[in-house]
């Protein structure tokens, strides 16, 4: 075993005495450990060996600590070095106030980016055993799904396979559903779950019970935050009743409030899109036959709606799992292929369906932060070891007084560790301070946000990261100070600030380093601000200025058609008639702010069997949704109040689809259907594509139905306005209570905001990344500045005879711009080939250019470039106008 | 030697004394023994273990035995500890001092809803 290998190495840390007593035991603990948190997955296996480096680290480091307690010499050295060091801090408050703030920046930015990460990816998710659960999905490689949800039927033969201890838990989609109350209704946000889900995942409610199989259609149970806010609190609440989508539920539990289930990274293409956490949880069952209850689901094998949670039986892994179901979804595929031809199953760890999609930002986040705090730790170590040609005298008689040069390094490591420790102290209260900031600008649908918060890892890592970052800028200047020699040093009496022609090429060779890493640094932050003016660029296929949007969801009184078409034209006769609304209308799916449904479409004309139907979304237009949105009509016509329900049926499609069925051939006239017994409906008209499920993503094929010939339950409105959309919120919402208080009107957003919210990762991306580059930029300046400025400072006599000799002020300052320039000019050019190498890691969080994007390949480097300069121009122009006569005084 | 300038016992030198008190234990069934009765609150890792077992030999409540475990249970690299008679009196003191405050607390908080 590998890792075995490299820890047997890291015991050496330890003191001899130490190792050769125990180092057997404790690598035969580290071999079962270690097995053990490989089985349970990588995951548990990386936060292992992290947790392992913080033991080694910490009890080594105290085993070392105590073995030389017992001479108590080095004890009281250790001791009096850190006193030594605390009085140099006082000595040199700005010094110390200035390197504790850098480092607190550096390590505090790293604390709070792993303190997101630590909540986000590694901390274990809160059930039981998180290790052994696992998501089973429905694929279709036709249609380029891998994580489809999955069939009701194909759930139950899947329960089949025995890699599963456990596969009894499926819920369905969270849905807003009404919840009435004396005030009126309001949205809660529900999802059905077959009993025993809870028991799977190993919690229990914090109150009451959980479901049973007689529960169905009758009982409830909420989330801490529900019982909180709408229940008092109170422990009486069990057997409260709530009406919830007009059926009166038993309240029988509460569950705890670190409890969420589902994640919204846990649902499938369906679902909302926006993070709901769930208020309620609904007993799910099936029923063979069609029932549109809540809680209820039919028997089928052609709808798909279940999303399903598993645990693998001890021993099992995902891969066996995987081949397990794979192999039913086969089998299911050749007995029933009307409906499973194209369908096949795969497993995916929860963790990784929980987060996954989040790593490769936050990986990319920890990545910028790294090289901020690495780019503080070069300034730091160039600017302690300009302090340690201050400081060569004072070394140089404590060598003189018998002080051993490890000794003298360990001396200055001590208190280099300590500004670390200072500065991770500092970092810490910081973060603690803005991490409500940081998170309230977090892309609302990222996973595990409410588990973010500053635990034990996280103190662990900012104190680990203190230690190494004390130890990492205190090494050189260390080794050059101990370094000193004597004779030299003692001679030169007051002028002891010169440094040696070795010094000054290890300052220079820093200086190279930190160009570099901001260049890397800032060459990333350029190319993800490209990427989101491109996405910001995209023409999402309607005009998002002055529009509201809105959902509401219908009581369930208005069971038939005709009940809700009545409701639709009282509400928007209403909304038309508020002063400032211009038009209104609406439909089943929001682009960009809802998921999408898909159907299978017949052609007329076409001899393809049901299966091989293509599949295009479909949505519902209500009233006047296209001129609301400002979706123009290509060709033929939008939807009168002419295609009503006595009507032929007629459709409306989108240039995409139009293209993919007919290609250059008119669609209009043509005829489609959606199940081979449905009625064919004709294609009236052909819109523009309208991108749906994100600015990224390209148009797909989709089609509307009037609202006329089958109207819609819980629709989407959208008001467009003269002015401010926000502004009418509370008016429509009044409008809406007018016509009916029952009906629950939830997200009530500005299309504008919807479209913003809809790039809030990304942008969530960018701006800490712009962030870290703007630090590395300001970094890059101050380490040239400051290396030019000692640099005129030590040459302050050869410039003063060079002036004395009759050089120009002109020369000189083009000699000391030029000796910077150059330095920034080798870090620039190293920064650049490092970036070729490097930016292709951010293929993934790039859109519209590519990873080596010329113009900001060009950019960076210049702009650097003109920042070097001008942190060169300002210690020139002081060597331009220094005095001959003076300089040759001093 | 007075047993009272050993305590108070820290948690995990505490769950060590706890582990061995049924008899000699090598390192890592001391580390199993205390997750699996912690119900996995307290886990050793190596580090913290053998460190906590350094000061204890040094300290003399507890002892490394030669006696080894049939031969088809044993493996010549581990190590087995035992108690002292010295361990057994501070273990003994830490209890009653637990004892005693658990009594105070009880005395201090009766009335208070749990």
């Amino acid at each position: 075993m590998r890792m075995a290998a490299v820890y047997r190495q890291l015991l050496r840390a330890y003191p001899r005495a130490f190792r050769e007593r125990f180092a057997d035991g404790m690598q035969q603990a580290f071999r079962h450990r270690y097995t053990e948190a490989v089985r349970r997955g990588r995951l548990a296996a990386a936060l292992f060996l992290l947790r392992t480096l913080a033991d080694i680290a910490f009890n080594a480091a105290a085993a070392r600590l105590n073995a030389r307690e017992r001479t108590p010499m080095n004890w009281r050295s250790l001791g009096s070095d850190a006193r030594h060091a605390a009085r140099m801090f006082l000595r040199n408050p700005v010094f110390t106030a200035l390197a504790v703030a850098a480092l607190a920046l550096g390590i505090g930015a790293n604390t709070a980016i792993f303190t997101i990460v630590n909540g986000v990816l590694l901390k274990p998710l809160p059930y039981l055993d998180p290790g052994g659960l696992v998501m089973v999905w429905s694929t279709n490689a036709i249609e380029h799904r891998d994580r489809d949800v999955v069939a009701p039927l194909d759930f139950l033969d899947y329960r089949k396979a025995s890699a599963f201890a456990d596969l009894q838990a499926a819920y369905s989609f969270i849905v807003g559903a009404a919840l009435t109350t004396a005030a009126g209704s309001e949205q809660v946000v529900t999802t059905a779950v077959t009993p025993g889900m809870f028991e799977m995942l190993g919690r229990t409610p914090a109150l009451g019970r959980t479901f049973t199989p007689a529960d169905v259609q009758t009982a409830v149970i909420v989330s801490h935050r529900f019982w909180r806010s709408h229940l008092g609190g109170d422990a009486d609440a069990l057997g409260r009743v709530l009406t919830i989508a007009d059926q009166p539920r038993t309240v029988i539990g509460v569950m705890p409030a670190d409890f969420v289930f589902p994640y919204k990274s846990m649902l499938g293409p369906s679902g909302f899109s926006r993070s709901h956490d769930v208020d309620a949880w609904l007993p799910l069952a099936f029923v063979a036959g069609n029932s549109r209850a809540t809680g209820v689901a039919m028997l089928t094998r052609s709808v798909r709606f279940l999303s399903v949670v598993g645990r693998l039986k001890p021993g099992a892994t995902v891969t066996q799992a995987n081949a397990e179901i794979a192999g039913i979804a086969r089998q299911l595929a050749t007995t029933y292929p009307e409906s499973n031809r194209t369908v096949g199953a795969s497993v995916v760890p929860l963790h990784e369906q929980a987060v996954g999609a989040m790593r490769p930002a936050l990986v990319l986040l920890l990545a910028g932060v790294g090289f901020v705090l690495l780019m503080a730790c070069v300034n730091l170590a160039n600017l302690l070891l300009a302090r340690s040609g201050v400081r060569q005298r004072e070394m140089a008689v404590r060598s003189a007084l018998g002080a051993d040069r490890r000794r003298l390094i360990a001396q200055t490591l001590v208190e280099t560790v300590l500004l670390a420790l200072m500065g991770g102290g500092v970092a810490i209260g910081v973060v603690n301070a803005s991490m409500g900031a940081l998170l309230a600008m977090a892309p609302a649908d990222m996973p595990r946000l409410g588990e973010v918060h500053a635990d034990a890892t996280v103190i662990g890592y900012t104190f680990l990261l203190s230690l190494v970052t004390g130890i990492a800028i205190g090494v050189v200047p260390a080794v050059a100070a101990s370094r000193a020699e004597l004779q030299t040093a003692l001679k030169s009496g007051g002028r002891g600030s010169t440094a040696g022609r070795g010094q000054r090429r290890l300052r220079s060779a820093l200086v190279i380093a930190e160009v570099a890493l901001a260049v890397v640094l800032t060459l990333g932050a350029g190319l993800l601000l490209r990427s989101f003016l491109s996405v910001l660029a995209v023409d999402p296929g309607f005009q998002s200025d002055r529009l509201l949007t809105l959902q509401i969801a219908v009581p369930q009184k208005y069971q038939t058609p005709a009940h809700r078409l009545a409701l639709y034209r009282d509400l928007f006769t209403r909304l038309e008639s508020i002063p400032g609304v211009q038009s209104a209308g609406g439909t089943t799916r929001l682009p960009l702010g809802s998921t999408n449904v898909t159907t299978r479409i017949g052609v007329e004309g076409s001899d393809k069997p049901p299966a091989a139907w293509p599949e295009v979304e479909f949505r519902r237009a209500v009233h006047d949704y296209f001129e609301t949105m400002g979706i123009p009509v290509l060709r033929g016509r939008s939807f009168t109040a002419a295609d009503n329900a006595e009507a032929p049926p007629v459709v409306v499609v989108n240039q995409t689809m139009a293209r993919q069925l007919f290609a250059d051939a008119d669609p209009v006239g043509k005829r489609i259907r959606m199940s081979p017994t449905s009625p064919w409906n004709t294609i009236v008209g052909v819109i523009g594509d309208v991108r749906h499920s994100g600015l990224e993503a390209p148009a797909a094929p989709e089609m509307y139905i009037s609202y006329l010939q089958g109207p819609p339950t819980n629709p989407f409105i959208v008001i467009r306005t003269t002015g401010d959309p926000a502004a009418l919120a509370a008016t429509v919402r009044g409008e809406l209570r007018a016509v009916d208080k029952e009906i629950a009107a939830y997200d009530i957003r500005p299309m504008t905001q919807v479209r913003a919210d809809s790039v809030s990762q990304r942008r969530f991306v960018l701006l800490l990344v712009a962030a870290f580059g703007a630090l590395a930029l300001v970094m890059a300046a101050v380490g040239v500045y400051g290396v030019m400025a000692l640099i005129v400072t030590e040459r302050t006599c050869e410039i003063g005879i060079r002036l004395a000799l009759g050089a120009q002020p002109g020369s000189v300052l083009r000699l000391v711009v030029g000796q910077g320039v150059t330095l920034a000019a080798i870090g620039i050019a190293l920064g650049v080939a490092a970036s070729f190498a490097v930016t292709p890691l951010l293929t993934t969080q790039l859109f519209g250019i590519r990873p080596l994007d010329p113009a900001t390949m060009a950019l960076v480097p210049a702009l650097l470039m003109a920042i070097a300069a001008l942190a060169c121009y300002l210690p020139a122009r002081r060597a331009m106008r220094i005095d001959p006569v003076d300089a040759l005084r001093a | 030697m007075d047993p009272a300038r050993f305590l108070p016992l820290t948690p995990v030198v505490f769950e060590i004394m706890l582990a061995l008190a049924a008899g000699e234990r090598h390192g890592y069934e001391i580390m199993q023994d205390v997750e699996r009765r912690t119900d996995g609150r307290i886990v050793l890792h190596p580090g913290t273990l053998y460190r906590a077992l350094s000061r204890l030999l040094d300290q003399g409540l507890i002892e490394e035995i030669d006696a080894r475990p049939a031969a088809d249970r044993d493996d010549e690299r581990r190590r087995y500890y035992r108690v002292s008679a010295l361990g057994r009196a501070v273990a003994r003191a830490e209890v009653e001092r637990l004892a005693s405050q658990v009594s105070a607390a009880r005395r201090a908080f009766r009335g208070d809803r749990a």
